[in-house]
């Protein structure tokens, strides 16, 4: 029995391709001799491959990869070069910092520590503005400071009573 | 696998560059025969099993042995050849507008005559192949470069052997239509 070209179509690629079942293979060699559009249709097969095949296989045997290792080596000697470089940056940079904002609530508590210890030392110095100290005595159980102001002209008698407390006079 | 290739890649993994060289001994010929595959040029195929081979190194830590090893690098290969393809293919198409006719990139073929008939042909073939998507084009060169078996594609792509045959019957199918007269010219040599 002769079989069809169209069954034959079905397999021709994976016969072609050394693909086929060893029936298959069978198969379509029974039936090439005497089928001439299927005897064509392996030619173009043929023909295709080695329109894309021959160049490649030629251009192989030219070629002498001038350097190629050494162009590798350095190749991985630049990546790894760049890389270190890459990492030494990321962590001295400072800008995913200042794009996530963090910097806000930092000098917001910033601003309030500074406020807060400013105003401790501040309060630990009694002083008047535009006095000067023209007297300072002191004794066992009181010290006594006196100021001067210029405008108005006023007079003030700083007496400690105790380490703790504090009086003025005036 | 056998234990030698294991061995090396384990070496490889760790960053040892000597195992790289013998992996590179063994496979850069293959590398290079995917690139021009693709990329139809001497330079640009020299410059594609370059940085396969930095990528490899790179890479490689991310190799789980859960598919042969050639067919991991044969599809590093073929990515990156296609992508340096596309990249190039603006400036190739300027230089060729600029020079109006190809020059030989190299001193290999000394005939003048050999050197315009096969640049003709791989300019037609490139041209061709470049028609083809993406899957059918890595398809028809893992066959009919490498001559890789149905199975060995499908693991390489990560599809099925229908699929595998499927993108082949097309390609061919397309590729017989645009290289209609270098492939009925050829029968007849």
């Amino acid at each position: 029995m002769k079989d069809s070209c169209s069954s034959i179509s079905q397999i021709m690629e994976r016969y072609f391709d050394r693909q086929a079942t060893d029936e298959e293979r069978t198969l379509v060699e029974r039936h090439l001799p005497d089928c001439p559009v299927c005897h064509e249709r392996l030619r173009l097969l043929e023909g295709l491959r080695e329109a894309i095949k021959t160049p490649v296989d030629e251009a192989l045997k030219e070629e002498t990869f001038p350097w190629m290792w050494e162009k590798i080596e350095k190749g991985i000697r630049l990546e790894r070069r760049s890389s270190w470089w890459e990492s030494l940056r990321s962590w001295l940079d400072l800008s995913p910092l200042l794009r996530k904002k963090v910097w806000i609530p930092v000098v917001a508590t910033a601003v309030v520590l500074l406020f807060i210890t400013a105003q401790i030392i501040l309060k630990k110095t009694p002083s008047y503005p535009g006095a000067s100290v023209v007297e300072y005595v002191e004794s066992d159980t009181h010290n006594v400071m006196i100021y001067q102001l210029e405008k108005p002209e006023i007079t003030v008698i700083w007496i400690f009573e105790d380490p703790d407390e504090e009086a003025a006079v005036s | 696998m056998n234990d030698r290739e294991a061995e090396l890649i384990s070496r490889c993994q760790q960053g040892d560059q000597d195992a790289l060289k013998e992996i590179f001994n063994q496979y850069h010929k293959k590398v290079y025969r995917i690139a021009y595959g693709v990329v139809r040029h001497r330079e640009d195929a020299l410059d594609v099993v370059q940085e396969v081979f930095i990528k490899l190194f790179r890479s490689i830590k991310n190799f789980k042995g859960k598919s042969a090893f050639y067919t991991y690098l044969y599809r590093l290969a073929m990515n990156t050849a296609i992508d340096h393809s596309r990249k190039a293919k603006r400036t190739t198409f300027l230089s060729l507008d600029e020079e109006g006719s190809f020059q030989p990139s190299d001193g290999h073929e000394k005939r003048p005559d050999h050197i315009a008939a096969r640049k003709e042909l791989e300019e037609k073939v490139r041209w061709a192949i470049d028609q083809l998507p993406q899957d059918q084009k890595a398809t028809m060169i893992y066959r009919e470069i490498e001559e890789l078996s149905y199975q060995e594609i499908a693991e390489a792509m990560g599809c099925s052997v229908g699929t595998v045959m499927s993108r082949l019957h097309y390609g061919r199918k397309k590729l017989k239509d645009l290289l209609k007269d270098i492939v009925k010219g050829r029968e007849g040599e």
